[in-house]
């Protein structure tokens, strides 16, 4: 029986959370809808991936194939790869934790739902105008791997500007949800939820999206320096004015290997939640798992260079990372068989999930297998760029990631839906899956040995290709069949079907305590967690949690909120208010990704004012939406706890959100500082003999001027606490000044020398270290008057000072990178 | 119980400790191969020096990851209890970190060996 | 020598045997080796291929026990061995001795040619193969085409005059990259006497599929005399079509990008054709050898080729394509 005063708390709760009508409900941004929309794009653009294989294998199917021409054969599998990699592979990964992950861990929402939105609409439209231009014949055909000189010089359309602008700007979006991500699991997790009893997923999407800040950067800084030379003409990979196209394969596969770990982590997450419910039994070997999710995060960085083996690299290079990649196999092996000994412990019940999951894993075995040969450096000379390394990377990504995906699917389509797939179905689906992919795949490992290299677009008759080429195009007819079965099973009405029960599976997970149908708000009440399983553990807890006898049960003023609480023991340290629906994030989507789009095109002016517009709206969304202060300093949550609803510094979300992405800013950074010290590795004109540098004078002042803004920044802040009006204007206004001091005198090196930077890669590559520290203290100055606007305008306060503590921590990466780039340019060829 | 600790105490970085050693060992050797090979020794070169290099921060990595092994092994000496699921206490938590810790030493050292051993199969810079 | 030094490969019966069920000959097929590197590469692989094959069936039988309830019964204590031993400690062993042999084989196929042996360096170009015999002796270049002699260990040296190529013949050894303003070396030493396909393996544009080209391993004194062929000035036809195909040849430009010893063609841009007539096939392993397939190419270069960077020859008269590809032909 419901009482009225829980009546009461449910209609105030239903009125906070419920979304907006109409077209307005695009507005929305709470997890659940957001990642639903996510999921389903991700879905729609692997259905466009596939049709595109489907294509290619139409044309592989006879040798001398004339279904695609040559340059349509080559657009199509540069999207195919690079639409599966970056617009299903990552984004699903993202968008299903979007969805997930707040439910697991018994949060009402993620830190920052309108930058999930924000990223979902980036993504969006990033995603359509890439594969938007497959239908304009002008599509990018350089190859996922987009390797320069051919993508710098020798392809002169649109299709690699679209490439580089395009995915910079999604990858852009992608590390925005991997810094929610991140901060979700780490401070929003629900009261009690130690560091030992979250669930194995969101360990998981912890580790990929960890990885996903330092994996990203490098390929972001390459996509800049690649269209630096594309539109501008600075040299960095054309070796007639000092370049070197061999830059570019270290910084795409510095991104490129721990990417095949950021698709595979979170997809084996969702096993590590699915086989434990259907094995009735905790998952065994719970510290084992994060052992190889930390351990395969961190070997995953040690692989790059497996993607060159074969280009002249020597011995010892290739040994190193000979070693490193046989040695992630055996983190892998950890949780394969931590899966295994779960399922030993229980007694597992057949079903589609399950299906899906021993198809996957059993594929994937085949995969990780192939790629133990493939690390080592003798056989990949045989068998790199062939066909062998096609079906081995499908064996690891369909197994690795596609099946449990799909298992996913199954598993979770009652959560979205309230009502369950066909089992019937679902098991059909699934044997045409695995019987149409192993038709498909496993002849491409002969073929590649056979000697057939990839990304052909023909082959001749009669070299041995004929029989197994065919096979491969009829299976992969086989799974695309498959595929279709479920594409039905999910479109097909389900009116007749009635809600299935709540917790169909009977999981023991904190998601599962979701309502059939579900209910906007998430969890009626955040619960109070004592275990890893506390829907099997503890006694009467979906009882409670209905009733609101646990926290924030209520919302008096009808608005969203949820708990932030510590990083090791989840204890309750704030009640945060949470943003509600809003037309800023398509609006900010949109402005910045104009900057993209009119740069594709080579409208630099127009590019410019575009994002110019979406700094303006970023700064209406941050000044409007963020850092608020509320009339009361704290409020009841329940259970007789009272938490602050303001908090700034270590304690709050927006500071570790600070800190995450400036972690990944700083990759991109050392990346173009890589890039310096490989030219001078590399080449021996690097700088060349005689060359003007950017001179010491200028580099100097600048990093002492950006150091002195550091320091007023710091003491700025000190005023502030000390409530010293005075003192605040003075020293952030001073900070201000020298920040744009040291912007411009880090310019004024190089220009004052005259570095030409079309005329060699020395000079373009210190104008572009010099750029990049400048743009950092341009952005600081910005972050420095940002802070004084608001404290002028009461937003800001003595101790509601978010704003000023993150700009503080910000300044610490600028004045680092302001001094490291100096020592670079200015110091480096003195000692050298 | 004396092996609890307060959460103050606790820190996840100490977790990442030993695969970042194993990290900065790889890239530092890497980066010693690259550079004698590339500025020094020429392409056909002898790699002894690069060799020696190499060994030297073997032994200080491996030296590191035992250190950090033994603190996280000594965390989590407590037996755990039998099949329970009840981890709510501090020293769970404790333990845990501790054994986490302990394995990711263990594979930081395996991986860190094999990247030795790697070096010692290669005599020259080609 | 690392590689010269060597006795036959010792592979086993069952895994020769093996070899051969799963059709895995041909011109092209690392499987079916025709020199040093590649030998020992299938030999590797074949060991790999094995144990994997021994690997999986371990696991999935391991799988199938444990959802059965075999490892039920026994208790916690085989869930934790499963882990430790299965997930840990086997697959840390496996992968350290494959490690070790993996590795133990690299020095030998990195090694350099010892001094005095025959030294080629060939040029990636979209999308064809610039071949130069260096050594021994005087230099000729030739195009699409290599002979090499059997037993004799051959050092290639490697460009690309554009984008990314990378050179593989599977059958004698491992591939090995090409760039534009760097070098790379490949060595590779061919055991037996046959016809082998060579292919370009890193994308490099629209006709990468159709970068190819032959090679011929011959024995010691076959190859000397080819080789002394090969350095001697085109056989110029007297008379006949070939003769005003000459003509022709010079009549429409050919001559400033092509080459024919012999005559005033010295152009440098595209293939040598000295002696482009004998070659095993045309335009880089796409078209058979023969009048109709140079004819074909001339009239139809980039139905045949797409994006290839000479122009089509399809408005000439037909007589004057039929001689100027028997003038092709004739260069023997």
């Amino acid at each position: 029986m419901t009482t009225p005063l829980e009546r009461d708390q449910e209609s105030r709760l239903l009125k906070a959370w419920t979304p907006p009508k109409g077209w307005r409900y695009w507005s929305e941004v709470n997890n659940t809808e957001v990642g639903v929309w996510y999921t389903a794009t991700a879905f729609l653009f692997f259905l466009f991936g596939g049709a595109l294989a489907l294509l290619m294998r139409i044309q592989l199917a006879r040798p001398g194939g004339d279904f695609l021409t040559a340059d349509a054969y080559n657009q199509v599998f540069t999207v195919h790869g690079s639409v599966m990699m970056f617009l299903f592979a990552i984004p699903i990964f993202e968008a299903v934790a979007v969805i997930f992950l707040p439910q697991m861990l018994g949060a009402r929402d993620l830190p920052f739902p309108r930058l999930s939105a924000f990223g979902y609409w980036c993504y969006l439209l990033g995603g359509l105008f890439l594969c938007g231009s497959i239908f304009f014949d002008a599509a990018p055909k350089g190859g996922w791997f987009m390797n320069p000189p051919l993508t710098s010089a020798y392809q002169t359309g649109i299709g690699a500007d679209i490439w580089l602008l395009g995915f910079s700007f999604i990858e852009i979006a992608a590390i925005a949800a991997a810094v929610e991500l991140i901060v979700g699991a780490l401070k929003c997790r629900a009261p009690g939820m130690r560091i030992n009893l979250i669930p194995l997923y969101a360990w998981y999407v912890l580790v990929a999206a960890v990885m996903v800040l330092f994996a990203f950067p490098p390929l972001i800084a390459g996509s800049m320096l690649l269209e630096l030379e594309r539109a501008f003409g600075w040299p960095f990979f054309d070796p007639s004015r000092g370049g070197d196209p061999l830059l570019w394969q270290h910084l795409f596969w510095l991104f490129g290997h721990p990417e095949v770990y950021i698709i595979f982590l979170p997809s084996v997450a969702l096993l590590a939640m699915i086989v434990p419910t259907f094995a009735r039994r905790p998952i065994v070997g719970y510290s084992w798992i994060v052992l190889s999710a930390v351990g395969t995060g961190f070997l995953s960085f040690g692989l790059w260079v497996h993607h060159m083996f074969t280009t002249g690299l020597p011995g010892v290079s290739l040994a190193l990372f000979s070693a490193a990649s046989e040695a992630v196999a055996i983190p892998t092996g950890v949780q394969l068989f931590c899966l295994i000994a779960t399922a030993a412990a229980g007694r597992v019940a057949g079903s589609v999930p399950m299906l899906f999951t021993a198809g996957g894993l059993s594929v994937f075995v085949v995969g990780g297998l192939t790629g133990v040969m493939l690390a080592l450096a003798p056989f990949d000379f045989q068998a790199h760029d062939t066909f062998f390394v096609v079906g081995h990377l499908h064996y690891v990504l369909i197994g690795g990631a596609l099946f449990p995906i799909l298992a996913g699917l199954y598993y979770y389509y009652p959560l979205v839906a309230g009502k369950k797939l066909s089992e019937r179905l679902g098991t059909l689906a699934f044997w045409l899956m695995f019987i149409g992919f192993n038709v498909a795949f496993l002849p491409m490992h002969l073929l590649g040995l056979r000697g057939m290299p990839r990304r052909v677009f023909t082959y001749p008759a009669g070299a041995g290709f004929d029989a197994l080429s065919l096979s491969s195009t009829i299976g992969a007819f086989i799974l695309a069949a498959g595929v279709a079965v479920i594409v039905w099973d999910v479109l097909r009405s389900k009116r007749g079907q009635p809600y299935c029960e709540r917790n169909p599976w009977a999981a023991g997970t904190l998601e599962w305590l979701q309502e059939m149908p579900s209910k906007p708000w998430g969890v009626r009440s955040i619960p109070e967690i004592d275990g890893r399983y506390p829907l099997w553990d503890q006694p009467d807890f979906e009882r409670d949690v209905d009733r609101g006898r646990f926290y924030l049960p209520d919302a008096d003023e009808e608005k969203r909120e949820s708990l932030v609480t510590s990083v090791i023991d989840a204890r309750p340290v704030q009640c945060l208010e949470l943003p509600g629906p809003s037309f800023v994030t398509p609006l900010a989507a949109l402005t910045i990704g104009g900057f993209f789009i009119f740069g594709t095109f080579g409208q630099w002016v127009l590019a410019l004012l575009s994002g110019a517009a979406g700094i303006g709206v970023v700064c209406w969304w941050l000044w409007t939406g963020t850092s608020v202060i509320l009339s009361q300093p704290d409020k009841d949550v329940g259970l007789g706890l009272t938490l602050p609803l303001y908090v700034s510094g270590p304690s709050s979300v927006g500071w570790w959100a600070m800190l995450i992405t400036m972690l990944a800013d700083a990759t991109a950074f050392l990346s173009l500082v890589f890039g310096y010290f490989f030219y001078w590795t590399v080449r021996d004109d690097f700088p060349p003999r005689g060359a003007a540098g950017p001179g010491a004078l200028w580099p100097c002042l600048a990093a002492s001027l950006l150091a002195g803004a550091w320091g007023l920044t710091m003491l700025a802040r000190r005023f502030n606490r000390l409530g010293r009006a005075t003192g605040f204007h003075a020293a952030i206004g001073g900070a201000g000044a020298l920040a744009l001091g040291g912007a411009a005198a880090l310019l004024a090196g190089p220009w004052s020398t005259g570095l030409e930077p079309t005329s060699h890669v020395y000079p373009a590559t210190v104008w572009m270290l010099a750029a990049w520290a400048a743009a950092h203290g341009l952005a600081g100055a910005l972050a420095l008057a940002y802070c004084a606007a608001r404290r002028l305008a009461g937003r800001l306060t003595a101790r509601c000072d978010g704003d000023l503590e993150n700009t503080a921590l910000f300044w610490h990466f600028v004045a680092a990178t302001a001094v490291i780039t100096v020592a670079v340019i200015a110091g480096f060829p003195l000692a050298a | 119980m004396k092996n609890a600790a307060p959460e103050a105490d606790e820190s996840l970085w100490l977790l990442a400790a030993a695969p970042a050693i194993w990290a900065a060992h790889f890239l530092l050797c890497y980066v010693a191969a690259a550079v004698w090979c590339a500025k020094f020794a020429g392409p056909a070169g002898p790699l002894a020096p690069a060799r020696r290099a190499i060994l030297a921060l073997t032994v200080l990595a491996l030296a590191g990851i035992a250190v950090i092994g033994r603190g996280g092994w000594r965390r989590c000496r407590l037996p755990p209890p039998p099949l329970s699921r009840e981890f709510d206490t501090d020293e769970d938590r404790h333990r845990f970190l501790g054994f986490a810790t302990f394995l990711l030493s263990v594979l930081s050292a395996v991986a860190t060996v094999y990247a030795a051993g790697a070096a010692a199969f290669m005599r020259d810079c080609r | 020598m690392g590689l010269s030094s060597r006795t036959s490969p010792r592979v086993p019966a069952p895994i020769a045997c093996a070899a051969w069920l799963s059709g895995c000959a041909g011109p092209q097929s690392a499987l079916d080796p025709a020199g040093r590197g590649a030998e020992r590469l299938a030999e590797l692989f074949w060991w790999m291929a094995g144990g994997a094959a021994v690997v999986w069936l371990a696991v999935a039988a391991l799988a199938v026990y444990a959802v059965r309830g075999g490892a039920r019964r026994a208790g916690g204590g085989a869930q934790r061995a499963l882990i430790v031993w299965g997930g840990a400690v086997v697959p840390t062993l496996v992968l350290g001795a494959l490690l070790a042999y993996g590795l133990s084989i690299l020095p030998g196929l990195l090694a350099s040619a010892p001094p005095g042996a025959l030294r080629i360096s060939v040029t990636g170009e979209q999308w064809w193969w610039r071949v130069r015999y260096e050594s021994p002796g005087e230099a000729v270049e030739l195009a699409n085409e290599i002979r090499l002699p059997a037993g004799e260990p051959v050092e290639f040296t490697l460009r690309s005059a554009d984008v990314l190529h990378s050179f593989w013949i599977p059958s004698l050894g491992g591939k090995m990259d090409m760039f534009p303003g760097r070098e790379t070396r490949l060595l590779l030493e061919p055991t037996r006497p046959g016809r082998l396909r060579g292919v370009c393996a890193e994308y490099c544009g629209e006709s990468h599929a159709l970068m190819a080209f032959d090679v011929v391993v011959l024995e010691k004194p076959e190859f000397a005399r080819w080789l002394a062929a090969q350095r001697r000035p085109a056989a110029v036809p007297a008379g006949g079509a070939a003769a005003r195909g000459g003509e022709l040849f010079g009549a429409n430009g050919c001559a400033a990008c092509h080459t024919v010893r012999g005559t005033g063609a010295d152009g440098v841009v595209g293939p040598d054709l000295t002696h482009a007539g004998g070659r095993l096939s045309i335009a880089a392993g796409t078209l058979p050898p023969g009048r109709a397939g140079f004819g074909r190419w001339l009239a139809k270069t980039h139905e045949v080729k797409p994006g290839a960077l000479m122009p089509h020859f399809g408005m000439l008269p037909p007589e004057d394509l039929t001689a100027l590809a028997a003038y092709l032909e004739a260069l023997r």
